[in-house]
């Protein structure tokens, strides 16, 4: 099996690679590993490479839900399946499953605890992911669906930061100059939480403003238990890569009528259930 | 002969404007795109009237079930458990009775163990969101949806029902003291099971003084 990941430069999908490698190899399979280094056309090199190398099933995760489309095409139509981990294509028929953290479920657990937190009413922000991104809507959109039900919560500000914590910190200083009296910030992912709340603190307001993330990233959690952070969205990259490498092998196996879209639940962690986690998944 | 050629370049442009040009009524274009878009309001009634409420009596005994739990978690799970994607959060369908032990803001206090244990339920009556009734059945095929947003829409909907149709003559009759028999979905995490704070998402609610 190759294993074709968007970046090994974050710790997160080097994870996801290579619990998909290590799963591949306990079912008896040879696996590599192939680093797209966020670069589209070095994916598509990296698929040519295992194409031809020989290797029966990609386990994937896109660098572009749109640019990757091609990719898995031709991977299909060299008679190969594809399995996406954690980001998906924008095709319903390229991949063969494509294997998701279930993005807006988990953000309408986060957004029914974030109106308990608040008693129902407040000022807030939302500093959005990259907005070319499928998860960041599907964050955005479960939020909302629980939020918008009540009048007294009020977001004055929307912007994205990219996932990235510098520019997270950056945009909530900008938002807290137009909007000082905020109660809360509800951020697409973790990165962007920890900037927030790196933010919150230059500003002496880190004890006023409560800051909600996603993602379950190992600092967040940490900062969850020193109450510094309210809740995150614990994912689960190592169930999704084994269960990438799991559908290969039953594909091998002649099984065909895969789910085009199998999601993954996401908890919620909160300060109170917070002992129960670690960074990424839960204590074993 | 110049005006002749000019006439009929007038004429050609006419026609071939006029037949570039199509005008629709706005409103039949939206129906023929929504006809062809899956309809979760619709999809969520059908399943609620065909396959929920004709279900309802294979719901597990709440007694039952918080006993099987405590002696076999693992096998309970994989007997009376649901859910759609994969991962820790299981859903049940669950019936049972008791006495309402308080009337809060958001939800009613249940005792449904009235022996010595007084063990009780909340049943949610403000935050009526997530998965739990969609999936509990285990009626539902992830198979018959190609877009993630289509399922989501779909629990939106079923829980509006609840909101609308269930609740509301509930609210207003609800009172400490009543006898109270409930049906409805909890959701539990396989890994880390708590059984000290269950929230029933109601689906069927009898009230009897």
């Amino acid at each position: 099996m190759a294993v074709i990941i968007s970046t090994l430069n974050n710790p997160w999908f080097v994870v996801l690679a290579q619990t998909a490698a290590a799963k591949a190899q306990s079912l008896g399979y040879e696996a590599k590993i192939f680093d797209s280094q966020n670069n589209t056309s070095l994916e598509a090199d990296n698929f040519e490479n295992a194409i031809a190398s020989g290797y029966n099933a990609i386990l994937f995760n896109p660098t572009d839900a749109d640019g990757s489309v091609t990719n898995v095409l031709k991977a299909k139509s060299a008679g190969i399946p594809v399995f996406c981990m954690d980001r998906e294509v924008n095709s319903a028929e390229a991949a063969t499953s494509q294997i998701l953290s279930d993005n807006y479920s988990g953000c309408v657990s986060i957004g029914k605890y974030f109106v308990e937190q608040m008693h129902k009413q407040g000022k807030y922000a939302e500093i959005l992911g990259l907005v070319g991104d499928n998860n960041t809507w599907n964050r955005s959109k479960g939020f909302h669906s629980v939020v918008d039900v009540y009048p007294g919560l009020k977001m004055v500000a929307q912007q994205s930061a990219d996932f990235d914590r510098n520019k997270a910190m950056e945009v909530l200083e900008t938002m807290l100059q137009a909007h000082p009296d905020i109660n809360a910030v509800f951020c697409g992912n973790d990165a962007m939480a920890s900037g927030a709340y790196q933010a919150l603190v230059a500003a002496g307001k880190a004890n006023d403003i409560k800051v909600f993330g996603f993602d379950g990233a190992e600092d967040v959690v940490n900062s969850i238990k020193d109450k510094k952070i309210v809740a995150t969205g614990m994912q689960f990259p190592k169930v999704m890569a084994q269960t990438a490498a799991m559908y290969a092998d039953e594909y091998f196996k002649g099984k065909r009528d895969f789910p085009k879209k199998m999601p993954v639940a996401v908890e919620l962690v909160t300060q109170e259930n917070v002992n129960n986690y670690m960074g990424y998944g839960k204590k074993e | 002969m110049k005006a002749i050629k000019y006439i009929i370049s007038i004429i050609t442009i006419i026609v071939v404007a006029y037949n570039s040009v199509y005008f629709k009524k706005l409103d039949e274009v939206k129906a023929s795109l929504t006809a062809k878009e899956f309809n979760a309001t619709a999809y969520a009634q059908t399943f609620w009237n065909n396959k929920l409420i004709p279900n309802l009596n294979k719901a597990v005994d709440l007694n039952q079930l918080t006993a099987m739990l405590s002696t076999d978690a693992a096998k309970t799970f994989d007997t009376y458990s649901h859910a759609l994607g994969i991962g820790n959060l299981r859903y049940f369908l669950i019936k049972g009775k008791g006495i309402i032990e308080s009337v809060n803001e958001d939800d009613v206090t249940v005792v449904f163990q009235p022996d010595s244990s007084k063990k009780t339920i909340v049943i949610a009556m403000e935050y009526i969101f997530g998965n739990a009734v969609r999936d509990a059945t285990g009626l539902i095929d992830i198979s018959e949806f190609s877009n993630t947003m289509d399922f989501n829409n779909v629990s939106a909907e079923l829980n509006k029902i609840i909101r609308e149709k269930v609740l509301p003559p509930f609210k207003s009759a609800v009172k400490k003291g009543d006898t109270l028999e409930f049906t409805g979905a909890i959701e539990l995490n396989k890994e880390h099971l708590n059984l000290e704070e269950i929230e029933v998402i109601p689906v069927q609610l009898k009230i009897n003084e």
